[in-house]
């Protein structure tokens, strides 16, 4: 089968525009006969849930915490791009989106990328008219910073707390559609599976996690917004209950699952500091500002940072890319801080640390200067590490906070499966292979405020749905399906906890289909995921009942679907023999040591179709066409 | 659209009304305390004319009394009300409780509100028994001061505080009152919403020395007055 | 490297909303003071599964004090001694080996206990409905630069906006009042000027949803915003009233 990204004919910066006067209309008195189920409430959910409230659907939303004002978009800290220009630097839709693309590696698809920028600057408007308190200059206009190595100032923020503030302004939106009764909301449920009735998306099965009850519900599309998969590390940036079950199960079902090898990993972050470590924390990029990354230069140097003389010292940023130094991209910095680990210089009790040292930029510039700069990342390294960053030199490591990869999509949002809508971080499509600083945001907003509306409405006007309720066979066989499921986990009484299983899972990930992979890496991965699943389906201890609010249970079900989707990530990493963006392949690089994308073999989206049960997947291939902008190598040297 | 008695008997609402009652007690009290310190005069006139000067315009004072009356009534039913939500709020308390300290105000003051409070209302009944329907002229209680026969009130204050168990009841009332009003200062300003960052800090000290000011005044009183006769 | 210590805990235990919970004690050797407690409380749970025990259920997520979702009374003090944090960013170099902790869930009428340390919290949500956002419906919004903002407002409107709704508030409260976490959203949409267009009605809903849910009365004991993980201010709480005070005038 050829995927088809339904991208509208025409030049690029009318594509969207052109599409949006060609679609079919849901009339206002239909909308509300239009029962849409929406799961996941952060950004691209609430906005969606919102958005389609206001229309006059009539909408059921699902979230597995205990508010929908608790997903994870809310730890989003740095900002929102958007090409409104207001710094008069030249910014504009086009330049947003050559950004995109090329931060991307060339692994996206052009014409959702321009839609994405020219809906950027209504996300700012609308999210200021709910109240989101935006920083500002001191003449009233909103203010920007610039972020992550474009070459405009673009990027809107709320403090540290952008994605929390606008996550607030799209959970506000959508109490305000509870209060009229447009929209249902359903916390605390989990989807564990997704219903097709004549080949559409119908309906969903949940389980609920306070009584443990499955409960069925119809409608005439899903949207999953349910975000990505970095836990499959087990450590990641992602809160603990991040998960990627909802969109596994779709796959399952039949929606392709793209470019999961596509994974970036975050180099500012406080290291582990024990087999103990539940998660961990990303400190913001910017203090490689004014920080000096290093190492010792002797293997196995286990003396204190202060006490180890400025000769002994590797400030291998600086030696390796003088032109960028310490400010090479994240990819970049990431690997380099992998590369000296695994040589045996790595700092810390448990090697895999570097230094980020601020005592030179304290002697330029006076603590007092660092201290208003960077105060607070300085006190929540020290409330976590119990180190003084102002006396010792910070330890970091790069760690897994977002997946570009994620279910397959076409212009309009739509999986392989009929009816089935994918928004944000869960489906794969604007960011490539590798995503840009406070793009996230960006693209979940756009998605969910401005994208779906429109798509979905064209989609139930030209889809001849029939009346469906839960008492179809289909939602039988699915709560069956995940009745057995949950027994299963329950009634293996093994010796191995879930956590510790998790653990080792997450040391494989990391390790071979981490920051760096190679073939011999990825094929060991293969085998010893399989061996972990064996362990798992054999040895693992879920205590306690299905009936009740059971953690555990919550926990070991999300990690079965994490073992095999990481089997698939591998198997993707070894069927791209390229490197591009957070996918780097270490047969792939060029003489200097960066990525060497394959333009000719691998222009194409990796989307892979489920064919049952212990059966590999099958790879499908979108290629990539690039009309507007010009494939071409990076270079930080 | 809630009705208007919904819109004031809401927690908001009931606290400025309790705000609003408590500012006019507090400065009753405030009037009173400089009233009784005439009995430090070293004559009984100056006290008893104060009394008989304030009894002469009974229109008037019915009038403060009714206020007040009513003020207190709705003091104790908003106090009582706010002990009662409290709990209902919370049927299962902690095991183990504690205070996170500054900038927290949770002091043993403003968690016994309540129960000063009973104590004060109490005592204000007991006061005006034996005060205000205290024995007057027809049972012997005059003055003659200037040709003119006024209540000797003077004379049964020091009659009163003569007794020790009246003194120390009255001490410690009083003491209990100081620990009401040392909350209640910076609260009714903070209930009515007159806050601000800079004013906060400063209203809370106010509070604190005001209440230690009126309840050392009430205090005094009834102690010099044991140990010395008063004036006579 | 600091010495690993031990710590005796004695955590709420109930089993569902309408059974009786009791403290239960148990003894944890070995920990790393550069653990969380909430990771502590992992390694716990992990021993008592491999023991046949039931693990302790307690809720928590982004478990770096921006979600909102853990929240447990750590010796008495809602998130713990430690000023400014969330109860999964206290770290157990705050104890001293041998100390003994107590943890229990947040409690009020209506954060109702769903098992062990887990809570409800919907409350919240519900008064939000009532007016804790600007109705504006997508794609009607003007141009962002339109109304220019002065930055001490939008500095202070944020100050209120950083709530994470984790209800420690109510929880630190003798009187377990919500006015904090109510307080905090009116200040920010009454110091915002796309706010003030339903100042009134938003004031008067959500306090009318507020005392509905049956959270207690604020007496100005001020324990909330020592314990709150964004240190919000009670300036919030007078700004509301205030704000109540002038919904009264026509």
């Amino acid at each position: 089968m050829t995927l088809d990204g339904k991208v509208p004919g025409g030049p690029i910066e009318q594509k969207w525009d052109s599409y949006k006067g060609h679609i079919n209309l849901v009339s206002p008195a239909n909308k509300r006969k239009h029962t849409i189920i929406i799961v996941g409430t952060g950004l691209a959910g609430a906005s969606a849930a919102a958005t389609l409230g206001e229309l006059g659907y009539n909408v059921k939303s699902y979230c597995i915490q205990d508010s929908p004002r608790r997903a994870h978009s809310i730890a989003a800290q740095g900002g929102i791009n958007a090409s409104k220009d207001y710094q008069n630097d030249g910014d504009s839709d086009w330049r947003l989106f050559y950004d995109t693309v090329k931060g991307g590696d060339f692994r996206s698809r052009e014409g959702n990328v321009y839609r994405l920028a020219q809906l950027s600057g209504n996300i700012i408007d609308q999210c200021v008219a709910q109240g989101v308190p935006f920083a500002r200059e001191y003449g009233g206009g909103l203010a920007n910073r610039s972020f992550g190595g474009v070459l405009v100032s673009r990027t809107f923020y709320a403090r540290g707390q952008t994605g929390q503030q606008l996550l607030l302004g799209a959970y506000g939106a959508l109490m305000r559609q509870l209060n009229l009764g447009r929209v249902k909301i359903f916390p605390r449920r989990e989807m564990l599976d997704l219903v097709i009735i004549d080949g559409r998306a119908r309906g969903i099965v949940v389980r609920n996690l306070i009584t443990g009850e499955i409960e069925k519900y119809e409608g005439d599309a899903v949207l999953l917004a349910t975000g990505g998969y970095s836990p499959v590390y087990y450590l990641s940036t992602n809160a603990v209950n991040s998960n990627a079950s909802a969109a596994w199960r779709c796959h399952k079902r039949g929606a392709y699952f793209a470019n999961p090898s596509f994974t970036q990993i975050h180099p500012t972050c406080i290291p582990q500091s024990g087999e103990h470590q539940s998660k961990l924390v990303l400190m913001s990029e910017s203090l490689r500002n004014d920080g000096r990354i290093w190492v010792p230069k002797e293997v196995g140097d286990k003396r204190a940072a202060n006490d180890i003389p400025e000769n002994e010292r590797d400030y291998y940023l600086e030696r390796m890319y003088p032109a960028y130094g310490n400010l090479v991209p994240r990819d970049i910095a990431s690997r380099a801080a992998k590369r000296v680990c695994d040589e045996g210089r790595g700092v810390g009790a448990t090697g895999r640390a570097v230094y980020l040292d601020f005592a030179d930029a304290i002697k330029r510039l006076g603590e007092q200067v660092i201290r208003e700069k960077y105060g607070n990342l300085f006190d929540m390294y020290e409330n976590i590490t119990g180190e003084n960053p102002y006396r010792v030199p910070m330890r970091i490591y790069p760690a897994p906070h977002y997946t570009m990869g994620g279910l397959w999509v076409d212009y309009n949002l739509m999986s392989t499966i009929p009816g089935l809508f994918v928004l944000g971080e869960a489906n794969f499509s604007d960011h490539g292979a590798n995503r840009l600083g406070a793009s996230a945001l960006m693209q979940g907003l756009a998605d969910g405020y401005f994208v779906i509306p429109f798509t979905l409405g064209h989609y139930i006007a030209g889809a001849k749905l029939s009346a469906v309720n839960t008492d179809n066979d289909a939602f039988k066989e699915a709560v069956d399906n995940v009745q057995k499921g949950t027994q299963k986990l329950l009634s293996i009484k093994g010796s191995k906890t879930v956590r510790e299983i998790h653990r080792k899972l997450g040391n494989i990930m990391i390790q071979y289909v981490g920051m760096s992979r190679s073939e011999e890496g990825l094929k060991k991965a293969i085998e010893e995921i399989k061996r972990i699943k064996e362990e798992f389906w054999t040895d693992v201890n879920v205590p306690g009942s299905a009936d009740t609010l059971n953690k555990s249970l919550e926990m070991a079900g999300r990690l079965a679907d994490f073992l095999e989707l990481g089997e698939l990530m591998a198997r993707d990493a070894l069927n791209r023999n390229e490197s591009a963006g957070g996918h780097f392949r270490e047969e792939y690089q060029t003489p200097e040591g960066e990525a060497l994308r394959d333009d000719k073999n691998y222009s194409y989206v990796a989307a892979w179709e489920y064919k049952g049960k212990e059966k590999p997947q099958e790879l499908h291939k979108e290629e990539l066409e690039f009309e507007y902008v010009k494939e071409s190598q990076r270079s930080y040297k | 659209m809630q009705s208007w008695a919904t819109v004031i008997w809401s927690s908001v609402g009931r606290k400025i009304l309790s705000a609003i009652t408590g500012v006019i007690l507090y400065l009753f009290i405030m009037v009173h305390l400089l009233g009784n310190l005439q009995l430090f005069e070293s004559s009984p006139d100056p006290f008893n004319l104060y009394a008989n000067f304030l009894e002469k315009f009974e229109g008037i004072i019915t009038i403060i009394e009714i206020g007040l009356l009513i003020s207190i009534l709705f003091h104790i039913v908003v106090g009582t009300t706010v002990y009662i939500n409290k709990l209902k709020a919370r049927p299962e308390g902690y095991i183990k409780t504690g205070s996170a300290g500054p900038p927290s105000r949770k002091t043993i003051s403003s968690t016994t509100m309540i129960y000063t409070g009973i104590v004060i209302a109490v005592f204000i009944i007991i006061h005006i028994i034996t005060f205000k329907y205290g024995p007057g002229i027809d049972e012997g209680y005059v003055s003659n001061i200037n040709g003119t026969q006024v209540r000797d009130l003077y004379r049964l204050v020091v009659e009163t505080f003569s007794k020790p168990g009246y003194v120390i009841w009255y001490v410690a009332a009083m003491i209990f009152l100081g620990f009401h009003l040392r909350h209640a200062f910076w609260s009714a300003f903070q209930s009515m919403g007159w806050t601000n960052p800079k004013f906060l800090p400063i209203l809370y000290v106010a509070g604190v020395i005001l209440a230690i000011l009126m309840a050392m005044g009430f205090i005094i009183i009834p102690i010099w007055i044991y140990f010395t006769g008063g004036a006579v | 490297m600091s010495k690993n210590i031990t710590v005796y805990l004695k955590i709420w235990r109930q089993e569902g909303p309408d059974s009786r919970g009791k403290l239960v004690p148990y003894t944890v050797d070995n920990v790393d003071p550069d653990m969380s407690l909430l990771e502590m409380l992992d390694v716990l749970n992990e021993d008592l599964t491999k023991k046949g025990e039931l693990p302790i259920e307690f809720d928590s997520d982004c478990r770096e004090g921006i979600c909102g979702t853990c929240g447990l009374v750590i010796s008495g003090i809602p998130h713990g001694k430690k000023k400014g944090i969330a109860t999964c960013q206290l770290h157990m170099r705050n104890f001293k080996d041998g100390d003994v902790i107590t943890i229990e869930p947040f409690r009020a009428k209506p954060f109702p206990v769903v098992k062990d340390l887990v809570i409800d919290r919907s409350a919240f949500d519900r008064i939000i409905a009532k007016g804790g956002y600007i109705s504006v419906n997508t794609g009607s919004a003007p141009e962002a630069n339109l109304i220019p903002i002065p930055k001490e407002t939008a500095e202070l409107a944020m100050d209120a906006a950083a709530c994470i709704g984790c209800g420690a508030c109510v929880a630190a409260c003798p009187n377990a009042a919500a006015y904090l976490f109510v307080g905090a959203k009116i200040s920010q949409y009454c110091l915002l000027p796309q706010g003030h267009p339903e100042r009134k009605i938003r004031v008067r809903a959500m306090v009318g949803q507020m005392d509905a849910e049956g959270f207690g009365d604020c007496s100005n004991h001020a324990e909330c915003q020592a314990v709150c993980p964004k240190e919000i201010s009670i300036v919030n709480i007078a700004r509301m009233r205030r704000e109540y005070l002038k919904s009264l005038w026509p």
